[in-house]
């Protein structure tokens, strides 16, 4: 175990429904890292990231976050550890973007009923920060995709995590707002937060991330800097797909060419 | 200076408070004065200061002070007492259940405590002295044994939204039937089952007021104590508990809860339907979706719109409340169906 690691798992096998959807991961995540879960459908990406802020209990295997073994701490304590952002969220009861982001202070929030001016300041500053001040009285069903995804981020930045979760967090966006996604997750990274997300998008996620960590059938098929996890190979043996990479510099491109069946 | 974000609210949550507790004061001068013998509200007023100052003595009052201390002042505190409780039952439901079109008879207590009643009345305990306390008792217990059939088969259905929704329709459905059978079988009782049917205000007194009044307070006090804890549950389950709040123990409480207050009321005052549903509504449509200003709204908004509903209904001979709200309600909530419907539920 690194020192300075954020969260470290040990040995985490989780089984659902008979099925072992995690095969003993082990791995180390540093604060100020910005790591990106890659892997196929079912390969136990989610389920990993769902076992790190304690969402699931894993039937064998440690995880410690922030010093301190995730099980045995209560729901609340480990939302003032780590933030999650969703893919999306419910917009039935029309919360406006002021709203659902001061929802983000909640663990944090001493006073029976209120928020403190603190609480406060901490909402307004972030929500400048993602270009949010406009759009403040405005309900989440009136955003486009693009800024109800930085609200949903502006959110899960209130919180003030130490770890933040990202799943998918640009699937239903186009590709400015994908770009300005990954941007802004990897600038919290730079700021000392350990961000960790899951995508589908090899290249933007080789583009940005520290280190990529390739899952398959819940098994670490690789784990380093993207361009010695993302080859040719190791894409044809995890995902079935013939694939040529493309290296410019430092950065890599998989262009995908047929499923092999 | 610009005002912050949680001193508008505050602001927001007096003027509530304020406006609600000034039209309450007023419709509390109508409704004593409304009635089969109608006076000034000058008169009633005198009337029920009179009756207060002789510490609630009968013997010593004149008939105009019997009539507003015995039967419309305990009147006023039941439409209170009921249109609060409906209101911010109607209101955690609908949180919970995430689902905006939610009422607080979904548990399936309306059913339980009708079939409660009713079954109690075949049995021949209707009647008698006692039947003043049996008849509410039994509907309780009707009431909150549905619930807890609900509770057991949504439980072991997985526990999700849906499961809940579906098996309050299933017990709802069940206890109606048994309901009707008896009534069918039994035709001269249809009178004396109606009063559950219909609900009505009509035959309060000072006992019952006092315990739902006392109900009120410890789950309206629990229901606004956990306010932040709602809005962060509008966000959905994994989301809640991503933040911190126990979803599941949160929504089983608070379901017990909202139920318990339903039954209650529905054991006194029968079904008063409509209210429930209508009333969070309302509120939400004024005051938006955070719970530190939706319940409060609800409650003002619950407790008003019943005293008015039932000072309507005194000024037409005492036509059955709940029939009177759902002629109210009925187009009211076609017209919000259709207007805001497509911001409800994907």
């Amino acid at each position: 175990m690194a020192p300075d690691a954020m969260v470290t798992i040990s040995d985490v096998h989780f089984t659902y429904g008979g099925k072992e959807t995690l095969k003993g991961i082990t791995f180390d995540a540093r604060a100020g890292e910005f790591i990106g879960l890659i892997g196929p459908n079912g390969s136990g990406k989610t389920t990993l990231m769902r076992c790190i802020n304690s969402m699931l209990r894993p039937q064998k295997g440690t995880i410690i976050v922030d010093g301190k073994d995730v099980s045995k701490l209560k729901v609340k304590e480990v939302a003032r550890i780590c933030a999650n952002v969703p893919a999306d969220c419910n917009e039935d009861f029309n919360l406006s973007v002021q709203e659902l982001v001061f929802l983000g202070r909640y663990p944090h929030v001493d006073g029976m009923w209120w928020e403190s001016k603190r609480d406060e300041s901490v909402v307004k500053e972030t929500m400048h920060k993602f270009e949010l001040d406009n759009l403040a009285g405005r309900k989440l069903s009136e955003l486009s995709s693009g800024e109800k995804a930085r609200a949903l981020l502006a959110k899960a930045v209130v919180q003030a995590p130490k770890v933040l979760l990202a799943d998918e967090p640009s699937a239903h966006l186009d590709l400015r707002y994908q770009l300005e996604v990954m941007e802004r997750l990897r600038e919290l990274s730079r700021q000392g937060v350990c961000v960790i997300t899951v995508s589908h998008d090899m290249n933007l996620t080789s583009k940005y991330c520290d280190r990529v960590l390739m899952l398959d059938q819940g098994n670490i098929a690789a784990m380093g800097r993207p361009s010695e996890v993302i080859t040719a190979e190791r894409i044809r043996d995890v995902y079935g797909v013939e694939v040529s990479v493309f290296r410019d510099g430092d950065e890599i491109f998989a262009i995908p060419r047929k499923a092999i069946r | 200076m610009e005002q912050s974000h949680v001193g508008r609210t505050k602001s927001r949550l007096w003027l509530i408070l304020g406006l609600g507790t000034v039209s309450l004061f007023i419709l509390f001068l109508i409704s004593l004065s409304v009635g089969s013998y109608n006076m000034s509200w000058s008169d009633a007023l005198q009337a029920f200061i009179n009756s207060v100052m002789m510490g609630g003595d009968t013997s010593a009052m004149n008939t105009q002070e019997k009539i507003v201390f015995l039967v419309r002042f305990p009147r006023f505190l039941a439409a209170i007492a009921v249109g609060i409780g409906l209101a911010i039952a109607g209101a955690i439901m609908q949180a919970i259940v995430r689902n905006p079109l939610v009422d607080p008879y979904i548990t399936g207590v309306a059913s339980g405590a009708s079939f409660g009643a009713i079954a109690l009345t075949m049995l021949g305990f209707a009647s008698g002295t006692l039947a003043v306390y049996l008849l509410p008792m039994s509907a309780f217990i009707g009431a909150i044994l549905a619930f807890i059939i609900t509770m057991s088969i949504s439980e072991a259905a997985g526990g999700k939204a849906i499961a809940f929704v579906l098996s309050g329709v299933v017990v709802a459905y069940a206890f109606s039937a048994f309901t009707n059978i008896i009534i069918v079988s039994n035709p001269d009782q249809h009178k004396s089952i109606m009063f559950w049917m219909f609900g009505s205000l009509a035959s309060a007194d000072l006992t019952q007021d006092a315990i739902m009044l006392i109900a009120l307070f410890f789950i309206g006090a629990a229901a606004l104590l956990y306010a932040r804890e709602l809005n962060v549950l509008l966000l959905g389950d994994e989301q809640a508990n991503q933040l911190g709040v126990n979803s599941r123990r949160l929504k089983l409480t608070m379901m017990v809860l909202a139920s318990v207050m339903t039954a209650v009321c529905v054991a006194f005052t029968g079904v008063i339907a409509f209210l429930g549903l209508l009333v969070p509504h309302i509120a939400r449509i004024i005051v938006g979706s955070d719970h530190r200003l939706l319940l409060p709204a609800s409650m003002m908004i619950g407790a008003n719109f019943l005293l008015v509903t039932d000072i309507v209904t005194k000024m037409n001979g005492d036509l059955p409340i709940g029939a009177v709200i759902s002629l109210i309600g009925a187009p009211f909530f076609g017209y919000l169906l259709i207007s805001r419907g497509r911001d409800y539920g994907s």
